[in-house]
């Protein structure tokens, strides 16, 4: 095998670690693109970036590793200005001087890597203020690689004082994707924000998905009238059965969300994409609780609860059950599926998994998304096994895309 | 069939006048040599259509387009026998006393084959360009019949036999990312995103669809029309909407950007109120910036 062979191996082995999924048959895809593309850098680079990267929320890791990786011999990056704990000592290695083994010491959770900020280097075109993530691609392909660029057209230089464009759709994708996967558990007020940023197209997608699976649950009854219509044209064989559109089956949503310290950010996010998609559902009552019940509303972007609640009060489920039942004429009916999101962290107050229950019984379905590590599950003043036993299903939603994926088992 | 290299894709590329850069092309090239399908994802009106098009003219072959929704399915897609037509003939037939061996042999041949877009590229004598568009629009026991299409290029009809591709046509697959496509799917393509383009690249392009737009203008156009992507809204305008607004530009003499003509003509770029209210406000600020 060639030495480029071994280098492209080396390649997809580290991609690989990072986490992009690659096939053994991608990669000899990669092999004869390259093959046909030839190594001039920026051809090799769009060369492995089609065969090897499917996902554009992969792009980000496959450009860092692919500038460290096929550095140029006379470019000199100061790669360990990364991240503490990326990844620590990368050797220069290039098309160039094969042979040449990669050391990496690099851990395989590398999911949103930051290329280093720093000044630009005399000769050395290309380096922005923006962040790396939001860096773009076109961005990267369009740096001559000193020494690189053999025989082919040059991209014209830009305009002094231009500021480079990223790649807006690229930059909106690799952010919600890196947002989407960071555990609740780890949220500050900073993930919180960028999370409400990213909600916005996850809730068009939630709507779309919803959408379509109610619309796939519609197939009914035979319709006569449309097969026999449909019949004609087969000159009176019903070969093609027409079936009448069942109306969709709308759910009567009650939604009942922790919003006490420990699950405040899980909950808000889900009370806000519920909002979104109100259309989809009969009726939506939200409501939240620490230690009473609230109902929940949305104004400009806003939780606002009445009657206010006291949100640094000790969470106690119970007693929110309690007042729920007193209000199950209202709220409780056979159309009705409770959501309940929390931790089940009941301060070691009476539990009352007996309402829940009773609930079930008046209910649809009695659904509980739990933000928690499942190693936490019924651990120290946690009761969520004894409600566990009472409900219809206990949903893992530790991240947004786990979150979205358990309120669509909901509708 | 002409020699596929780099220099035939960047120069007929050229020739269609689709901008374009580095990774357009070498994902095109690849296509083309390694006769693979090529997946394009991106924002809507970046021009990921525009690709099969372009390819169609430079190939200077059909361009056979399938457009993917909800509930397309292989009769829609594939083929469908013409049951009138069969009908007719069986009507025809009846009086002149024909056993059921004749009029079976007349009734399934390739004159009551309606060809759908799948089929008519298998069975073209020539290489064809076979776009799939909005292929995320489909269902997925569509897209799973598709990945065996797309393998080995040929159709089974009980009636007719095997019928295999002469020249496996070109496949561009685009999608709109309204729900993710299955993994086997994306490994069997080549995968293209293209984003929307950046601000040099518009001006180009701006410069080679409008012609008749002051340099300068398009200039500011490019920029500002770059900015006001990076809004965060709904519905941001496409490369299409940056054209037509630039015509719009044109056709009202506006001879520099400035606030009353961008206020004027604001509809042009964004559809959605919400959009367009988020936008007013910060009109000063970006006519001001991409001037």
């Amino acid at each position: 095998m060639s030495t480029l062979g071994e280098q492209l191996l080396h390649f997809v082995e580290r991609l690989r670690a990072a986490g992009v999924r690659i096939s053994v048959a991608e990669t000899l895809d990669a092999m004869n693109a390259v093959a046909l593309a030839g190594i001039e850098m920026a051809r090799m680079r769009e060369a492995l970036s089609a065969t090897l990267i499917k996902d554009e929320a992969d792009h980000p890791v496959f450009d860092e590793l692919f500038t460290a990786f096929f550095r140029p011999p006379g470019e000199k990056r100061d790669i360990s200005r990364k991240r503490p704990g990326d990844r620590t000592s990368i050797s220069p290695a290039s098309a160039r001087s094969p042979g040449e083994s990669p050391e990496t010491s690099q851990s395989p959770e590398t999911p949103e890597p930051h290329r280093s900020d720093k000044p630009r280097k005399p000769g050395e075109e290309r380096k922005s203020k923006t962040p790396a993530k939001e860096r773009s691609a076109e961005d990267e392909r369009t740096t001559p690689h000193s020494g690189e660029a053999t025989g082919l057209r040059k991209e014209e230089p830009r305009a002094a004082g231009e500021e480079p464009t990223p790649g807006i759709e690229a930059g909106r994708i690799a952010r919600l994707h890196a947002i989407e996967r960071t555990p609740f558990a780890r949220y500050s007020d900073l993930e919180y924000e960028q999370a409400r940023e990213a909600l916005g197209p996850l809730a068009r997608r939630y709507r779309v998905r919803l959408g379509r699976r109610l619309r796939a649950a519609k197939a009914g009854r035979v319709d006569f009238r449309r097969t026999i219509r449909a019949s004609i044209q087969r000159g009176g064989a019903f070969s093609d059965l027409r079936f009448r559109a069942r109306r969709p089956r709308r759910v009567d949503l009650v939604v009942l969300a922790d919003v006490s310290g420990s699950v405040r950010y899980s909950s808000t996010l889900m009370l806000e994409l519920i909002a979104g998609a109100l259309a989809h559902f009969r009726r939506v009552r939200s409501f939240v609780y620490v230690d009473r019940l609230a109902e929940a509303d949305f104004e400009d972007g806003h939780l606002v609860t009445t009657p206010a609640l006291d949100l640094y009060a000790r969470s106690d489920f119970g007693r929110v059950l309690g007042e729920l039942w007193e209000r199950r004429g209202e709220l409780l009916n056979r159309a009705t599926v409770l959501v309940i999101m929390g931790d089940g962290r009941n301060n070691r107050r009476p539990a009352r998994a007996d309402l829940l229950r009773e609930m079930a019984r008046l209910c649809r379905a009695v659904v509980w998304l739990i933000p928690e590590e499942p190693e936490r599950w019924g651990t120290g003043d946690s009761a969520i096994f004894q409600y566990a036993r009472e409900i219809s299903a206990l949903l893992r939603s530790g991240n947004l895309r786990e979150m979205e994926k358990a309120l669509l088992e909901v509708a | 069939m002409q020699k596929i290299d780099q220099q035939f894709v960047s120069e007929g590329l050229k020739r269609a006048r689709y901008i374009t850069n580095e990774r357009i092309e070498t994902a095109i090239y690849l296509a083309l040599a390694l006769e693979k399908p090529l997946l394009i994802e991106g924002p809507a009106g970046s021009g990921k259509t525009e690709v099969a098009k372009v390819l169609a003219e430079m190939l200077q072959t059909e361009l056979i387009r399938l457009q993917c929704y909800e509930g397309l399915d292989e009769a829609r897609a594939l083929y469908e026998w013409n049951y009138q037509k069969q009908l007719l003939r069986l009507q025809a037939d009846e009086h002149r006393g024909l056993g059921w061996n004749e009029i079976s042999e007349h009734l399934f041949s390739r004159e009551y084959l309606l060809e759908r877009p799948l089929l008519k590229a298998v069975a073209a004598h020539r290489k064809v360009v076979l776009l799939i568009d909005e292929i995320d629009k489909a269902d997925e026991e569509f897209e799973a019949f598709l990945l065996e299409l797309l393998s080995d290029f040929q159709v089974s009809i009980p009636e007719l036999g095997t019928i295999r591709a002469v020249e496996r046509p070109v496949v561009v697959l685009t999608s709109n990312r309204t729900r993710e496509l299955s993994e086997a799917l994306r490994r069997r393509c080549l995968h293209l995103f293209i984003d929307f383009p950046g601000i040099e690249q518009e001006r180009r392009i701006i410069e080679l669809k409008v012609p008749d737009l002051d340099a300068r203008l398009a200039a500011e156009a490019a920029r500002f029309v770059n900015a006001l992507r990076k809004l965060g809204l709904k519905k941001p305008p496409s490369v299409a909407e940056s054209l037509d607004w630039a015509r719009a530009l044109v056709r009202l003499g506006v001879s520099e950007l400035n606030t009353d003509a961008v206020r004027a003509t604001l509809g042009v770029l964004l559809k959605h109120e919400d959009d367009r209210e988020k936008a007013e406000g910060k009109v000063a600020a970006l006519v001001r910036r991409s001037g």
